[in-house]
């Protein structure tokens, strides 16, 4: 069970003024049990609210991503915001969870294989309450429990440590064999493991997959965020996966493949689907994204894999951006983004420097 | 399924198997134990497990990157689950024990089979004398050393009491049931004084040289020289206390270790007197940290590298000044 930290400072916000970081009076979770999953299939009354409700979450996770990346001064944002449709549509409508109660032992896992892409991951983790949300601001701060990259001992939500890639996916064939011998009772667990697309080069990726085939492990979901984009440079160039599909049907997994991985109708559909297909293999995801998508800046550039926003201006032009593009649409205020604004600011270090070094990183 | 012929249990010395009857025994005890095996069964022990566990040995196929990222995930069903393949093979898969299972702090117990020299005929590829240099710097990890089968039934159910995850090296060849006595009891983070006959030099052992250790000390005595001998299972948390308490008596120091002299129990020992300001002669006895291991019979190997307890005394009578050879 982790611990977190007391918060290192507070975020004053005017009294009087729109305090961007009171979640509740933007959205609320869809669900009012996070420990059932509900379908929601075209036909039902509530099938337009939930694609509502995810996409005015996918919107907030990129909003506070931006915000905490900024005052941290580090972070992903290609692989944060390819993956916000799917950690969306993950945490309020597939996984079954407790935030209150990390541990719960009948719990779905959820797994960040790509850990640079946590940013994210912290986000979410936080508007369904895991942790305040104000603990985003301090990102990679000293002593905040938000490590760089994950760290399962520190952060409530994480269920194992990551940011070297490639070893996840053999934890969940580990875990799903766990929940096979834990007989019967375990049978209804999923496993989803969120991997990136570069991510598959690795070789242990496929040790993984070939164990998930022979085992037959049909409670796994191997997902890959496949926006086509390196930290340096562009799959098609340096390392391609293709044929993807035709790899991973060869490994004995039974293979999804999104038309558009930022189509929330698309991936209630996906996941409606999923959930009925329990073939006696795993299963593969194949989510066509676009990296950096809905900053054009970020978008389908491999420049944006690991810089974040490099002061409150540029971070204030993202968040005006996602707020045109989303926001709006979605019945957002407009004070939203002003006042999210308004609280971006680097977060300095604990200590003065006692030498003289220069590092762009505050 | 495979067919392996089962050893002996009252007559085979071979520690590997003494293991798979040990781990057989404790998963009667404790039914969430669990094996992974990474197709190396029958020369690491595990296949004893499995005949008296079908259906608890789990296999990886020739994959030690998933062997222990399997065993992260078994933990974290609260199985306790040993991967085990030989020692060398640790090399392909330190990262998945220093990020997955170290720094997420999960109850993994990695059996390193086939440590070092006493391992028949094998190699450079397969023997395995580097690698406590990277083991000993993971954080969270506990190191430990058997040398003889009793210690090292003892061990393995330390291993399954104590939660966290631990990497544990296993000999292959015959080893003695108990160098120490009856009256020991193992101790994680612990040394045992084994023999304590003047005040000389001492000698500091782990693993299997404890049996070198303890011939050594016999000649030396008939030499007329009084030795202590240390013997440290506990390689990481490391017991300085009675080190120190040693130096504080002794003339002198060899360590002996089934491993390089650089980056195990010779440098822990050396670490540990220079931050106390210990100024004694220490000699190493181990193998050579800039060699591959070359092909040979084990006699010989210990020949090469000046191993065996003539090797020690020779090394124990030069740092006291006294004739060598």
């Amino acid at each position: 069970m982790t611990r977190l930290p007391p918060l290192p400072a507070s975020i004053e916000v005017a009294s009087g003024a729109f305090d961007p970081l009171d979640v509740a009076r933007l959205w609320i979770p869809w669900r009012a049990d996070t420990r059932t999953r509900i379908d929601s299939l075209p036909f039902h009354t509530d099938h337009a609210e939930l694609l509502h409700n995810t996409e005015t979450l996918a919107y907030l996770i990129r909003s506070y991503t931006t915000w905490q990346m900024t005052c941290a001064g580090l972070g992903h944002p290609g692989g944060s915001f390819s993956e916000a449709e799917f950690l969306a549509i993950l945490f309020n409508y597939v996984l079954r969870f407790d935030a209150a109660a990390p541990d719960w032992p009948m719990r779905d896992v959820f797994y960040l294989s790509k850990g640079h892409a946590c940013p994210a991951v912290y986000t979410v983790l936080a508007v369904f309450g895991y942790f305040e949300v104000e603990r985003l601001k301090f990102y990679g701060m000293w002593g905040s429990g938000l490590e760089s990259h994950p760290d399962a001992t520190e952060t409530p939500g994480i269920e194992v440590s990551g940011g070297s890639l490639g070893q996840i996916p053999g934890v969940a064939v580990g875990r799903s064999l766990g929940m096979r011998f834990n007989g019967p009772d375990h049978g209804d667990r999923m496993i989803y493991v969120l991997m990136g697309d570069g991510e598959c080069n690795e070789g242990s990726v496929w040790e993984a997959f070939m164990a998930a085939g022979h085992y037959k492990l049909d409670n796994i979901v191997f997902v890959i965020d496949y926006n086509k984009v390196f930290a340096k440079g562009f799959l098609a160039q340096d390392m391609s996966l293709e044929p993807l599909a035709d790899k991973l049907r060869a490994f004995n997994l039974e293979v999804y493949e999104t038309r558009n991985g930022h189509d929330v109708a698309e991936l209630i559909e996906l996941f409606n689907v999923l959930g009925a297909q329990r073939r006696g293999k795993p299963a593969a995801v194949i989510l066509n994204t676009v990296k950096g998508k809905k900053v054009d800046q970020a978008q389908y550039n491999p420049n944006w894999h690991t810089s974040a926003p490099r002061d409150a201006a540029a971070a204030g032009l993202w968040i005006d951006e996602l707020w045109e593009h989303d926001g709006k649409r979605l019945g957002i205020p407009p004070e939203f983004p002003e006042a999210l604004k308004a609280i971006t600011e680097i977060v300095p270090p604990l200590h003065a420097a006692s030498d003289t070094i220069t590092d762009r990183q505050q | 399924m495979a067919q392996f012929t089962l050893p002996d249990r009252a007559k085979t010395k071979e520690m590997r198997y003494q293991m798979g009857f040990a781990l057989a025994d404790l998963a009667d005890e404790f039914p969430r134990i669990v094996a992974l095996d990474a197709d190396l069964r029958s020369s690491t022990g595990l296949h004893i497990f499995e005949h008296f566990h079908p259906g608890k040995l789990i296999k990886s196929g020739i994959a030690e990157q998933n062997l222990v990222s399997m065993a992260a995930g078994l933990s974290q069903e609260g199985y306790v689950p040993f991967p085990c393949t030989f020692d060398a093979f640790s090399r392909r898969m330190l990262d998945q024990l220093y990020v997955t299972v170290a720094y997420s702090n999960l109850n993994v117990k990695f059996i390193g089979a086939y440590v070092g020299l006493f391992t028949g005929k094998a190699g450079a590829t397969h023997q395995s004398d580097k690698e406590l240099s990277v083991l000993l710097r993971v954080p969270r990890l506990t190191v430990l050393e058997p040398s003889c089968n009793a210690e090292m039934r003892q061990i393995m159910r330390a291993v399954v009491e104590t939660p966290g995850p631990v990497y544990l090296r296993i000999v292959r060849c015959e080893v003695a049931d108990d160098l120490i006595g009856s009256d020991y009891r193992f101790e994680i983070g612990k040394g045992v004084t084994v023999t304590d006959e003047g005040s000389d030099v001492g000698l500091v052992t782990t693993g299997f040289m404890l049996h070198t250790a303890l011939a050594a000390a016999d000649k030396l005595k008939s030499l007329g020289i009084g030795v202590r001998v240390d013997h440290h299972p506990s390689l990481k948390p490391f017991d300085r206390e009675l080190l120190y308490d040693l130096t504080g008596k002794v003339e002198a120091v060899v360590t002996l270790e089934n491993h390089c002299t650089s980056g195990g129990l010779h440098s822990l020992v050396a670490e540990a007197l220079v931050a106390k300001g210990v100024g004694k002669r220490v000699g190493a006895i181990g193998t050579d940290p800039e060699d591959f291991i070359h092909t040979g019979h084990v006699n010989d190997l210990l020949w090469r590298y000046r191993m065996s307890s003539d090797d020690v005394v020779t090394m124990a009578q030069g740092l006291l000044d006294r004739v060598a050879r």
